[in-house]
């Protein structure tokens, strides 16, 4: 425990060598748990809104103390908030160790989740690539390519935006080894899964071979508060340049798993339990955020970004009567940004009300739901499709996850297809939308991924065509510009 | 027109009753024989027709007719072209703007005739829901432990194709002495069957020669030499699969590898041998990074042993229908499954073959379904689109010329998708609205008890409306 503001928290970034940048970004980090916490903010007013975070100041003593550059904008919130306003532009990433700064051309038949809200498609597009960010990207009639830019003509190919999963255990050592489900107590929002990240684990690998670009790595549902997870890019080399946010999320998970914690909990005291901590990390960070010399407690760091809204509650729940307790509780109660992850049962029955407020819905790996005694209700039998009822229901914004290695990282798409395979209108390109730039609106990162446009990473997947069917072959990824993945020069991964 | 049917008919009966010779040791088939014997008898008995018209059909065997017909005549498809004649009494299927194909041949499949697994004449259950969910997913004929079965909704006539197709050996390196056992039955039986044509030849001038010993002869590795059995193996390593090939190849035989995950680093030996693959692309196995040489599993695998002349059959990696489980991976998603055979490089219409044709051909039943040709069992699916396209819906899965499954009519799936001729909520019916029918339903114009049951249904909501009001 220290005191007097001096944060222990350490830049994330090694000293030495092309560190600035990393520095400047833990700033950010470090605001994040301390200076942001500044604002007003109804903590224990259970019913009263919080009051906007826009006014926040930013910078102060503690970034005086730091010596660090002062920060850019915020991260850019998610999409229930405010994602019209959001900058499509992010805080400067980390030096590309070794990466040549490569200006490409890239030729496309079809460019499709094209702009900030991945609606459109162009048809002969060109998508120019500088710095690791899309440059523009336009018809190729009306694109003229600057000189200097390497063309790849990939002109039969599909372009599409990297995919994004919100919720995957595969990013550690295995998922045999006990790295990222620690039940200590029933709830546990000091962990952090990015202590536990490898880089180098063969189902990243593997995933990029599947179109998947960006993970949110969370702790396992163990227990109610697994831990912080981490926002991460699959394909580069160092943790440093993989992470995109950290904390990516507060890992919430409710009924089933945590029941089997060591004195099997019922749910009514889990939920007490749940509500009692955020009341207290949120009232620590409301405290600190009103006199940063109180004495940090690292218990409760977590609190200062969910109060902010810089991250989000990630709520592992699955059937109506937890689902009703994420909105209730953690969306109306506390005013945090939370949404459904793992969304599975019959918990779309609340897709209208998740809407209403503000709470995205993110469904998988079950994909279809008949009668089961305990989980779902009102079903004669039909085999129902749980996006198609979330989106029945009234929610507007689905995306899908795959709880990897319960099912395969490269599998993502097919959550997608069986969607619609069970009656999710994939029509105005929903499921494709659904992959891409619905998580990453969600998660609060669409302003560096999620879809084609100026300003964005260029995280791209070239295909033979619409990556949502399985018959398709993704054939080469970049992730921020750089070939990561190319099948006809490498062995092929999926 | 007639005249070639008549001979179509005789050649396709007189093949069949070669084809099922070898395999008459058992009482179905007799039963089949002797029924086909007795229905030529019996010229009383009117002929069943049933027609599918306005279909795009994909024969299965490479070709597709657009806006063409099919008809079958008592169960057996008689013929498919343009501009059919439709007899009189036949029942009619009009498939305008959907696709058929042949009903699909799951290699192995697990409680889609109920829990049994052994003797299905006796233990099948005709009204077991995973049946109606295995119609629906389009399987026609799956094959369960040793046997290939049809899924004959209402009935357990008739049920098995053929039984005791393979013999399953067991050849891996983990096993040394189980490895050297086996070669040695095989060279015991060869040298047996060796002797014994040639006393076959030679009895027939000399009487009084004794039969071969057939002491220590293996009765299962002599059926898989004889061709009464195919010899099956479950492997996966190089090691093991290249031993299978050799094998194979010493002894004049055609093995059927289930697994076969590291095939794609020797599929020219497999495709040398005449191998026959059941392979799930999904599969995934690590390389052994000790080893320089590939291994692993690929994505590719079903189309590089495609390309090396190895027969592959696709099944998933849940042989069983898994609801309450991790959607995509079960006996529900065959045609997906096969999708990511395509998606390694296989041919769509070898993806197509992987759960069609190919795996008949496997289960040797090739002669009765897998493909629509004239002649062989009039089991097809109706489709919605693209039946490899993760959208398809199977619309009618027909059975010997039967309707079996109709969407519109099952509980499960008439909410997804439904189709314009039915009734998307049957609820609506007890409001008195009318109901839209398929033609062959429709009551013919003027007839009165149907005309009084409307008023009647009228009245009677108009009562209720009465009550509500008066409360």
């Amino acid at each position: 425990m220290t005191s007097g503001g001096q944060d222990p928290r350490e830049p994330r970034a090694p000293q030495g060598a092309g560190a600035e940048p990393l520095s400047k970004r833990a700033a950010i980090g470090a605001a994040g748990g301390l200076v942001l916490a500044a604002a007003a903010f109804g903590v224990l007013s259970m019913t009263a809104p919080p009051e906007s975070s826009s006014e926040n100041a930013r910078g102060g003593p503690t970034l005086a103390l730091l010596a660090a550059p002062a920060p850019s904008a915020p991260m850019p919130r998610a999409w229930w908030d405010a994602y019209a306003a959001e900058p499509a532009q992010a805080p400067t990433t980390a030096s590309k160790s070794a990466a040549p700064s490569r200006k490409l051309a890239i030729l496309a038949l079809k460019a499709a989740v094209v702009g900030p809200e991945g609606r459109d498609v162009v048809d002969d597009a060109v998508v120019l690539v500088s710095d690791g960010k899309i440059e523009a990207i336009g018809p190729r009639a009306s694109t003229a390519i600057p000189a200097g830019y390497e063309v790849l003509d990939r002109s039969d190919k599909w372009i599409t935006p990297g995919f994004v999963d919100l919720h995957c255990h595969i990013a550690g050592k295995s998922f045999l080894v006990n790295d990222i489900n620690d039940m200590v107590y029933l709830t546990n929002p000091e962990l952090r899964a990015s202590s536990v990240v490898e880089p180098d684990n063969p189902n990243l690998r593997r995933a990029i071979g599947g179109g998947v670009t960006s993970v949110l790595f969370i702790p396992g549902s163990g227990t109610n508060m697994g831990g912080q997870g981490v926002l991460l890019k699959t394909g580069l080399e160092h943790f440093e340049e993989m992470r995109i946010r950290d904390p990516g999320s507060l890992k919430l998970a409710q009924a089933g798993n945590p029941e089997r914690w060591a004195i099997n909990p019922g749910r009514s005291f889990m939920n007490w339990n749940t509500r009692n901590t955020f009341a207290r990390g949120l009232t620590h960070a409301k405290l600190r955020k009103a006199d940063p010399k109180l004495p940090r407690n690292i218990q409760w760091d977590v609190f200062g970004p969910l109060a902010d809204k810089t991250t989000q509650v990630s709520t592992h729940t699955q059937i109506y009567q937890v689902v009703l307790m994420t909105l209730t509780m953690v969306r109306q109660g506390f005013g945090l940004d939370v949404y459904i992850d793992h969304g599975e049962w019959f918990g779309s029955k609340l897709a209208g009300i998740a809407q209403e407020i503000g709470a995205g819905a993110i469904i998988g790996p079950r994909e279809i739901d008949r009668f089961t005694p305990g989980f779902s209700i009102d079903t004669d039998g039909q085999i129902q499709g749980i996006a198609a009822q979330y989106q029945k229901n009234g929610h507007k914004e689905i995306g899908f996850n795959t709880d990897s290695p319960v099912i395969p990282q490269e599998e993502l798409h097919v959550q997608a297809a069986t969607a619609c395979r069970f009656g999710f209108d994939g029509t105005r390109m929903d499921a494709l939308r659904g992959l891409t730039i619905v998580p990453a609106k969600t998660a609060g990162i669409a302003g560096r991924v999620g879809s084609l446009a100026p300003g964005k990473d260029a995280d791209l997947l070239v295909c033979d065509g619409d990556p949502v069917d399985p018959r398709t072959t993704i054939e080469a990824v970049f992730i921020e510009g750089r070939s990561v993945y190319d099948m006809r020069t490498e062995e092929r991964r999926w | 027109m007639i005249s070639t049917n008549r001979i179509e008919r005789f050649v396709v009966g007189a093949l069949l009753a070669l084809l099922a010779f070898p395999v008459t040791g058992h009482a179905w088939q007799e039963g089949d024989e002797k029924k086909d014997e007795s229905a030529d008898k019996k010229k009383e008995e009117p002929d069943k027709w049933f027609v599918v018209k306005n279909a795009e059909i994909h024969t299965g065997t490479g070709s597709v007719l657009r806006d063409a017909m099919l008809v079958a005549k008592n169960g057996k498809i008689d013929e498919i072209g343009h501009d059919l004649d439709v007899p009189p009494d036949a029942k009619v299927l009009d498939a305008q703007g959907l696709r058929v194909y042949p009903g699909l041949v799951a290699i192995s499949s697990a409680g889609l005739v109920g829990q049994a697994t052994s003797d299905f004449g006796d233990t099948v259950n005709p009204f077991n829901s995973n049946m109606i969910l295995g119609l629906a997913t389009g399987i026609t004929t799956t094959g369960i432990g040793n046997a290939a079965v049809k899924l004959k909704r209402f009935s357990i006539k008739d049920l098995v194709v053929r039984d005791r197709i393979f013999s399953v050996f067991s050849w891996s390196a983990r096993n040394p002495s189980g490895k050297r056992s086996l070669r040695e039955k095989f060279q015991s039986a060869s040298a047996y069957l060796r002797d014994y044509r040639a006393w076959e030849e030679k009895v027939k001038k000399d009487k009084e020669l004794k039969e071969p010993q057939k002491k220590n002869v293996d009765t299962t590795v002599l059926a898989v030499l004889k061709g009464e059995s195919t010899a099956k193996f479950n492997a996966n390593e190089r090691d093991d699969l290249l031993g299978i090939a050799h094998l194979a190849q010493e002894f004049g035989f055609r093995p059927v590898i289930e697994g076969c995950v590291e095939g794609w680093t020797v599929a020219d030996e497999l495709g040398r041998a005449g191998a026959m693959a059941i392979v799930t692309p999904r599969d995934r196995r690590p390389k052994d990074e000790a080893l320089v040489r590939d291994g692993g599993s690929s994505i590719e695998n079903a189309a590089i042993l495609h390309r090396s002349g190895v027969a592959v059959a696709v099944v998933p990696g849940t042989e069983s229908v898994d609801l309450g489980g991790l959607v995509g991976r079960d006996i529900m998603h065959l045609p997906i499954e096969a999708g990511f055979a395509i998606r390694g490089g296989l041919p769509e219409d070898a993806g197509l073959a992987s759960i069609t044709t190919t795996s008949a051909r496997i289960l040797g039943v090739q002669h009765r379904v897998g493909s629509l040709e004239v002649g062989k069992d009039c089991d097809l699916i109706v489709v919605d689109k693209d039946l490899l396209h993760y959208e398809a819906f199977v619309q009618w899965t027909v059975i010997d010329g039967k309707v079996v499954y109709d969407k519109q009519k099952e509980l499960y799936f008439a909410h997804i998708r439904p189709r314009a001729d039915a009734p998307a909520e049957p609820k609506k019916l007890d409001k008195g609205e009318t109901e839209p029918k398929p033609d062959a339903d429709k009551p013919k114009e003027g007839e009165e008890p149907k005309d009084g049951e409307k008023k009647g249904d009228e009245k009677k909501n108009g009562e209720g409306d009465g009550e509500k009001k008066g409360g």
